[in-house]
């Protein structure tokens, strides 16, 4: 005769925490509800910890993030972690412009977050200067972590010249701060992080991708309208703020708004962060990305006061059609004696000898221009043609019918890293 | 170890397994004894039943195939969900076996099958459905929903 198997409740302690593991915070209440016996779920420091494992121990240690002997800072450590993974993958800085002075990684528009050991940081990306070369030079810009007390703490890092107090190398405390899902803001203060902003905005922000430069400035507005105003913790900071106008501000607050996909998907082959190296043997930023009706749009991501101002697309296709072998005389024409401009580099990535897949037409920018006043261009529509060669190992190159080259790309990051990177100083995080 | 060997798991109820070491390997617990040398012709396994001892080898074979044959994710995972359609009384069976053997892919995945029993349920419905005595008090009962009020928002 079996013996009755075991209910829920008498199974062992360990069996439970790997159970309830699996849930969110409501759930864990829920349960605690039940009985006396699950009563003390929500302040056990060893459940919370097991959440945070079973969510993002792939990524980080959550239990080397703060001493968690406490329940509550456990807690706190998950629902950090819970809003903070929406930071990994990278973001734009949108808005006015930034402040005189800085080096050249403090201009680029670029900042990626990762996962560490106990922290997550965030660095500013831009290409590297040296003509030929795909690296990516990584500069830490913030940081974000658990005191001891469980509190959570952002710092931030400046490059010489960035601030015009002198502040050194350590870095010091500010807020980072979401305004919807798909907004950062990083200003002066030292509340760690905070995200209170998102139940006063109005518009719903349902953006997956990176929104346009115009929804993204109502965000703005939206945000420093909020801190004017004269209730509760707004008033507090109104208040706070007009204490620190005395003082010299020591950093522009900088707003960035995130990038939908970094990768390609395999419905989406194009899309995602790109670099490649252009005519003039520079390396730069591309940003592909599929709209809702099927089309491409291929944006080049650049200094702001370049001239073409931080965001300008670079070619589109309403559709993702491609044209499949076999391929007219024509196209042949078009793509054979291309120099391709990955072959100016100094290491050796091999273009040679790669056979073209597949290949999809594409219109630069000018098209939307009116031709007569585009220089050099008689309204001859064949001077805003290009097209984009997929190769048969899932890359691809792009180029324009009016020059002779062909701009292989590559990722920029993968799997979470950023690849070929080059790290500047500030190398102990 | 010679490849190909045979191992041979003893059920609770005398019931005798014969099953290729590399399946067996799967078994931590098992893994542990064959490389410390003390693997005899057969090994006990006492707390687990021969019906479930069976599901446990059938999880195993099938995952040592799985890591030769590199299905994909989705195969994968439909593969499980069937496997996993048991009753409650055999998953908590299941969940023990696992524990013991130390197989974590069958652990976790027993483990999150019950989870997603729980989620989205309310105290009651998680009482009625995994038969938990509410031992409260009608005061310790208000107390305990009031401290985790903000989950019910």
């Amino acid at each position: 005769m079996e013996s009755p198997s075991p209910s829920f409740t008498d199974l062992p302690s360990d069996i439970h925490l790997n159970i309830l593991s699996f849930l969110p915070p409501s759930s864990i209440s829920a349960v605690a509800c039940t009985s006396r016996r699950f009563s003390p779920l929500p302040t056990s420091p060893s459940l919370w910890l097991a959440m945070c494992d079973r969510r993002w121990g792939r990524f980080t240690s959550p239990g080397s993030w703060a001493a968690p002997n406490c329940g509550s800072a456990s807690r706190r450590l998950y629902n950090a972690l819970d809003k903070w993974e929406n930071l990994m993958g990278f973001w734009r800085r949108i808005g006015h412009g930034h402040g005189s002075g800085g080096a050249h990684a403090a201009r680029y528009p670029l900042v990626f977050f990762e996962w560490n050991e106990n922290s997550i940081t965030g660095f500013r990306v831009s290409p590297c200067n040296e003509p030929g070369s795909y690296d990516v030079v990584k500069s830490p810009f913030v940081s974000l972590g658990m005191s001891k007390d469980g509190e959570t703490v952002c710092y931030r890092w400046f490059e010489e010249g960035e601030s015009e107090t002198d502040l050194g190398l350590d870095p010091i405390a500010v807020n980072v701060s979401f305004v919807g899902p798909n907004h950062l803001v990083v200003e002066e203060g030292n509340r760690g992080f905070g995200s209170e902003i998102e139940e006063n905005l109005e518009v719903q922000l349902g953006i997956q991708s990176s929104s346009p430069p115009d929804q993204a400035t109502l965000e703005m507005y939206q945000y420093f309208a909020n801190l004017t105003s004269p209730s509760g913790e707004k008033g507090f900071r109104k208040q706070k703020r007009r204490e620190k106008g005395r003082r010299k501000s020591l950093f522009e607050t900088e707003h960035f708004v995130k990038i939908g996909q970094y990768c390609p998907s395999s419905f989406r082959p194009l899309q995602g962060l790109w670099k490649g190296i252009s005519e003039n043997r520079s390396l730069e930023f591309y940003l592909v990305a599929y709209d809702d009706l099927g089309g491409i749009t291929c944006r080049h991501i650049s200094n702001p006061g370049s001239q073409f101002s931080g965001y300008s697309p670079l070619f589109w296709s309403p559709n993702a059609d491609f044209l499949i072998p076999p391929f007219s005389k024509e196209e042949l024409d078009i793509y054979t004696s291309r120099v391709h401009t990955g072959d100016f580099n100094l290491n050796n990535y091999d273009f040679e000898g790669r056979l073209v897949s597949r290949i999809l037409c594409i219109n630069s920018s000018y098209n939307l221009v009116i031709p007569d006043l585009v220089e050099g261009h008689n309204g001859n529509l064949r001077d805003v043609e290009g097209r984009i060669w997929e190769y048969d190992d899932g890359s691809f190159g792009f180029g324009f019918v009016r020059d002779d080259f062909v701009i292989d790309l590559k990722r920029v990051a993968f799997e979470g890293r950023i690849l070929d990177s080059v790290q500047t100083k500030f190398a102990n995080l | 170890m010679a490849p190909g060997k045979n191992i041979t798991l003893k059920s609770s109820d005398g019931e005798e397994f014969a099953i290729e070491e590399t399946v067996a390997m799967e078994s931590q617990t098992i893994r542990h004894m064959i490389e410390d040398d003390c693997a005899e012709s057969s090994i006990p396994v006492p707390n687990v039943t021969a019906k479930i001892l069976s599901k446990v080898i059938e999880y195993c074979k099938k995952h040592v195939e799985f890591a030769a044959t590199k299905p994909t994710d989705e195969e994968l995972k439909s593969w499980d969900t069937e496997f996993i359609k048991v009753d409650l009384n055999t998953l908590y069976d299941l969940i023990l076996a696992a524990n013991y053997l130390n197989v974590k892919g069958l652990l976790d995945l027993t483990c999150e099958t019950v989870a997603n029993m729980i989620k989205g349920k309310n105290p009651e419905e998680i009482r009625k459905r995994f038969n938990i005595k509410n031992d409260f008090t009608p005061e310790e009962e208000a107390d305990i929903r009031r401290e985790n009020q903000w989950a019910f928002e």
